[in-house]
């Protein structure tokens, strides 16, 4: 059995080395490089998970709470996959290290897709059959995320510091910008989510999918006369947001650690990053994310600030956003995903 | 679905089945996934046995789900429900519930091994508990299906006797066992809910071979064994509670004693009782329930008001003679130093307050009846062709107490019934159903017609005016308030706790949030932000933060009600002004991070106001009120809170349900409707939805009071966001916009994980909790009790004319309004 590996990239609790003593406005502008490599990472993962809740929101008009399931459900997905793959770790060659962070990412990819079409069967169809009010979709996602995550507590275990094995240095320095080093895993983490980002942002505009997903999010009684098959888009909107989703599971497990109610905290913060962007708004998704990631970062960082108000500074930003701009930085464009 | 065979529906059933079975088995199994193999083990011997089994009630499902429409037809013969519930109690009392409580975990399969191994108990007691009770359970439950399914009359009669002494075998056996080890109470329930089964299964043998027809509707035969005399049922259960109450519960018990009522009267005659209470002992409190049961029964039976009446006044005498009798001998058992007791209502059995109930159930039956006959002579037999307002309906087929066919108007079962010949021209005040929403267009359907003529002059009934004036609503409100007032002093102290520091401030905090959710419809993702800062300005007042308040502002937890109020209204209208333009789910967010903002900063904050995570510094004094002349105090005894919160609990929900129908009640359902309707109405959304917030947020201003003062040290962990959600989900589970769904959804939830305790490791609790809300959801979207408007909108168009229209008076109507 795999023992722990250490990680020392920023672990939540364990690493406000900017609390060190000593520490000022010149120290902060010192390290604010250091904090936007780490907001940016944080912010891709938040992005990742966002999509999720605004596709779904595109098409439904409801706020998915097992969304943060589906993300939890990805990292453990892949955790047994990459773990029968490459055991602990240890020995794996470094020509393998990207097929195995493709094997995680894709398997954290089918695992988020399948609890994610299971949820719209079972939590989301039957409501829709019956014509329920909006809220009872919302309790049927609450319970559904309460049954998942306490399911995965008792499936695997119900720890808090579960980590991925260590088949590559994570924290090995790729590179040094502004000062701020720059890690093997948050490239990959970036890089994925980018990647992931880009694919999406094709599959919305560029195929007939996407296209029958903009048609349902615009208007699905019209989209249903025009021959699209409304329950078979739903569902494949759902499978794509809970792709992107357990992919985000993989990196945020790979970064951090994971367990069973981890999906959480994220879950929140992604829900309001989607909202800041301007929910339904693909790109709004994107930009929200690495906007409340940033700033989450940047913010309570601050000397005056300090990091025990991380939430609050997030939760006012978003506040400040909404009443300037009630739909979002780039406001509601259900359907029109550019 | 486009691929819609028959065959593919078939496999994706079993297949879901399959799913369904074997998520059920990691369910209810131990632990799977440990330390460090991440359920290796689990998945590396999930083959055998448990899976299999699960996989099998997964077929089993299948197949129900498959022949169900087999099955159909039987369900409308009248009595398979009342048989469906009575077996399902009777099931549940055998596995689930304590039978002899000092035994083991008390349930019937360990009292069973011990029975069993004892030797000397009666032959009776041993055949029942090895075999006996399974054997009855069988043969009365396949002899009433077959008589339910046959329509044989002869073989319901005898099933129901066979139910009946099947009850009574299940009593004289637990007796039996009780009487075996005296000086050990017992407070198992396991033989009174058996026996309840069974007496439920006995009424599902009499409608089996009463019913003069084929078909019955449930909820229908229901309202009309209620409505063939108002008030008897009822009646009738403050029968059984008082004959229980004073023919065998314990009315006394110190530890290691138990005394039902005659023995109380032997003990406590000879130390100078007061002779009233004495008399109660002996003889008054027989006499008490023969006059209520006699006057309350005979005014419903002869539909005579004043004789109601007389039942109801008597049965308040019996109530308040029984409470002080209590008083009274626990008082000289406190002064006699028994069992340590420090003062009175120590050492009180459940006894007492059974017979409360008996006797207030008694009278409320006679207040039913006397309210019933009231209506009646308003209601005029076959005058009502126009339109009428009266909530009775004539009825022409009074003869036998089952022909009772009230309600000719309900057109969605008229096609399939048989209506018996008329008798007795005679006018019953019988309500009829409540339940069916049907109305309007269809009732006067070509079928009705033909099969009652006179129903085709007959107009429909509004539906809200059979649902406000319905016999059931009133009967299940009374008989909730006669639990609400004495079931609480029989639970056991864990129960006790229970009730007052989860149970009544969820409730109180669910009615709050019913306003602004299921209402107004803003969805509101922060509430327990209200709560925290109603606790926190309790502690401020009383001056058990560390930042003391100037002493002319100090003051008792009670005077910081209007203070703590105003404070969460301030909070909501802080909350509520620049938000409130956004729509529904941008709502949903930004009350989300008010919620966690309200917590942080309660956690941190500048000059350590509030204490940091350890929360009041010290302790928030108990609610105290000081007349000068009297001085209460409340203390550590769980009951007085309870009885507190009941009376606050009260105030609000009246103030509530009188809030509902009144303009603003209506201008929120406007806009939860629709905004832009309401607005083009010339309803000014902002500020009605202003008053929304600012109502809830209020509700839980007080709730934050009670609480604070009532556990004394609180710290922010209890107004995590996770109770924000658990407070919506609370809404609705028990029904959206509905009061009554909004207390059962929460007081359920949160009865739910203090019972699961007993039947689940406790790390699970939270997934079975989860999954009944997600199956709640999944098959009754509406809640527990659906909103009479709620219901409306669920079934579509079609149902939904009357009961919003005709709710507003007439001077308040469209021409009316502001």
């Amino acid at each position: 059995m795999p023992q722990p590996a250490p990680v020392l990239v920023a672990r939540p609790g364990s690493d406000p080395f900017w609390k060190a003593p000593g520490h000022d406005m010149v120290t902060y502008f010192h390290n604010v490089p250091e904090y936007l490599v780490l907001g940016i990472t944080r912010g891709s993962m938040y992005a990742l998970i966002a999509l999720g809740y605004t596709l779904v929101y595109g098409v439904l008009q409801l706020i998915n709470f097992a969304h943060s399931e589906v993300f939890m459900s990805g990292a453990f997905g892949s955790y047994l996959v990459v773990h029968a793959v490459v055991g602990d770790g240890s020995g794996t060659p470094a020509w393998a290290v990207p097929f195995v962070i493709l094997i995680g990412l894709l398997t954290g990819a089918l695992t988020g897709a399948i609890v994610a079409w299971t949820l719209e069967r079972v939590a989301y169809r039957p409501l829709r059959r019956r014509n329920a009010p909006k809220l009872a979709f919302l309790i049927s996602a609450i319970g559904a995320s309460f049954f998942l995550s306490q399911l995965a507590g008792k499936m695997f275990n119900r720890l808090t510091n579960n980590n991925m094995p260590t088949y590559f240095d994570r924290n090995n320095v790729v590179f040094t910008v502004a000062g701020a080093d720059v890690r093997v895993l948050q490239l990959v983490i970036v890089g994925a989510a980018v990647v992931l980002m880009v694919f999406l942002d094709r599959l919305v505009n560029g195929t007939k999918l996407g296209r029958s997903i903009r048609g349902v999010a615009e208007d699905a009684p019209t989209a249903a006369l025009m021959g699209i098959n409304i329950d078979k888009t739903i569902s494949r909107t759902f499978v794509i947001g809970g792709a992107l989703g357990g992919a985000a599971g993989f990196l945020f497990g790979s970064y951090f650690t994971f367990y069973n109610t981890m999906g959480f905290v994220p879950g929140i913060k992604a829900f309001a990053a989607a909202v800041l962007g301007g929910i339904g708004n693909i790109r709004g998704a994107m930009i929200g994310g690495l906007l409340l990631g940033i700033v989450e970062n940047l913010v309570p960082t601050l000397p005056f600030i300090g990091t025990q108000w991380t939430d609050v500074v997030a939760f006012a930003v978003l506040v400040l956003v909404l009443v300037v701009r009630p739909t979002g930085i780039l406001g509601e464009r259900l359907g029109r995903a550019a | 679905m486009n691929l819609a065979g028959i065959g593919s529906e078939q496999v994706k059933r079993l297949l879901a089945c399959l799913a369904g079975g074997v998520a059920l088995a990691i369910m209810v199994g131990d632990q799977e996934g440990t330390q460090d193999d991440y359920g290796l083990e689990f998945r590396q011997s999930v083959a055998f046995p448990r899976i299999l089994v699960f996989l099998g009630i997964g077929v089993v499902v299948y197949l129900a789900v498959t022949f169900w429409p087999r099955v159909v037809p039987y369900l409308t013969r009248p009595g398979i429900w009342p048989l469906a519930a009575g077996a399902l109690t009777v099931i549940a009392s055998l596995i689930l519930l304590q039978w002899f409580t000092p035994q083991g975990n008390g349930k019937f399969g360990t009292v069973r091994t011990a029975v069993a191994d004892t030797s000397g108990l009666s032959a009776l007691s041993k055949a029942f508990f090895s075999w006996l009770a399974y054997a009855l359970l069988i043969v009365v439950l396949v002899a009433m299906f077959v008589a339910a399914a046959r329509r044989l009359a002869g073989l319901a009669w005898a099933a129901a006797g066979l139910a009946v002494v099947a009850g009574g075998l299940g009593l004289l056996a637990h007796r039996a066992v009780t009487n075996f080890a005296p000086g050990t109470p017992d407070h198992s329930l396991g033989a009174a809910v058996h026996a309840f089964g069974y007496l439920v299964i006995a009424v599902a043998g009499v409608s089996v071979a009463r019913a003069p027809v084929g078909v019955a509707r449930t909820r229908e035969s229901f309202d009309r064994v209620l409505a063939w005399r108002p008030g008897l049922p009822v009646v009738a259960a403050g029968l059984v509670f008082g004959l229980l109450a004073l023919g065998s519960a314990t009315w006394f018990s110190p530890q290691h004693f138990d005394a039902d009522l005659r023995a109380t009267h032997s003990l406590f005659d000879p130390t100078g009782l007061a002779p009233l209470a004495s008399q109660y002992l002996s003889w008054l409190a027989w006499a008490l329930l023969a006059v209520t049961v006699g006057l309350s029964g005979a005014g419903s039976y002869l539909r005579n008001r004043a004789l109601g009446l007389a039942g109801a006044v008597v049965g308040v005498v019996a109530v308040l003679l029984t409470l002080f009798t209590l008083h009274g001998f626990s008082a000289i058992g406190a002064d006699l130093n028994v069992d340590s007791a420090t003062g009175p209502w120590q050492n009180l059995g459940s006894g007492g307050w059974v017979a409360c109930i008996g006797f207030f159930l008694a009278g409320a039956g006679g207040l039913i009846a006397a309210m019933a006959s009231r209506t009646k002579a308003t209601a005029s037999p076959l005058a009502s062709t126009t339109t009428s307002d009266t909530s009775a309906v004539t009825d022409t087929a009074i003869g036998a107490p089952a022909d009772t066919l009230s309600g000719g108007v309900r057109s969605g079962s008229a096609g399939a019934r048989v209506v018996g010949p008329p008798s007795s021209g005679r006018p019953s005040s019988g309500l009829p159903s409540s339940g069916l929403p049907s109305s309007g267009a269809t009732s006067t359907s070509a079928v009705a017609v033909a099969e009652r003529p006179l129903e085709a002059s007959m107009p429909a009934l509004p539906a809200h005016r059979m649902l406000s004036g319905s016999q059931t609503g009133t009967t299940l409100l009374l008989v909730a308030v006669a639990v609400a007032l004495f079931y609480p002093p029989t639970a056991t102290g864990f129960w006790q706790t229970v009730m007052v520091t989860e149970i009544a401030p969820y409730v109180l905090l669910a009615v709050g949030l019913n306003v602004v959710v299921g209402w107004a419809g803003l969805l509101d993702l922060g509430f327990i932000a209200f709560f925290a800062i109603g606790s926190y300005t309790t502690a401020y007042l009383v001056g058990s933060l560390p930042v003391k308040p100037p002493s002319w502002l100090q003051m008792s937890p009670l005077w910081a009600i209007p203070f703590a109020v105003a404070a969460c209204l301030l909070a909501g209208v802080a909350l509520g002004a620049p938000t409130l333009r956004l729509r529904g789910d941008y709502l949903a967010i930004v009350t989300l991070g008010f919620g966690e903002i309200i917590r942080l900063v309660a956690i941190n904050n500048p000059g350590n106001f509030t204490n940091s995570t350890r929360g009041p510094s010290t302790q928030v004094p108990h609610p105290v009120i000081d007349l000068g002349f009297i001085r209460f105090e409340w203390a550590l005894n769980p009951l007085q809170y309870w009885y507190l919160w009941l009376f606050f609990l009260v105030i609000v929900v009246i103030l509530f349900y009188r809030l509902e129908g009144s303009r603003i009640g209506r201008a929120w359902t406007a806009i939860r409707e629709d905004e832009v309707a309401a607005q083009a109405t010339g309803i000014n959304t902002v500020r009605v939805k202003l008053l929304a917030f600012a109502i809830g947020a209020s509700t839980s201003g007080l709730t934050g009071v009670l609480f604070a003062s009532q556990v004394g040290y609180f710290n922010p962990d209890n107004f995590v966001l996770n109770n924000s959600i658990l407070v919506v989900a609370y809404v609705v589970f028990g029904g959206m916009g509905s009061l009554p769904g909004a207390m059962a959804g929460a007081a359920v939830l949160t009865w739910l994980p203090e019972f699961l305790r007993d039947q689940v490791p406790a790390e699970d609790r939270q997934m079975w909790i989860g999954a009944v809300v997600l199956i709640m959801m999944i098959f009754r979207p509406g809640g527990l009790i659906p909103a009479r408007r709620r219901k409306a909108e669920l079934s579509g168009f079609d149902h939904s004319e009357s009961a919003e229209t005709s709710a507003v008076p007439l001077g308040e109507g469209m021409g009316g309004s502001r």
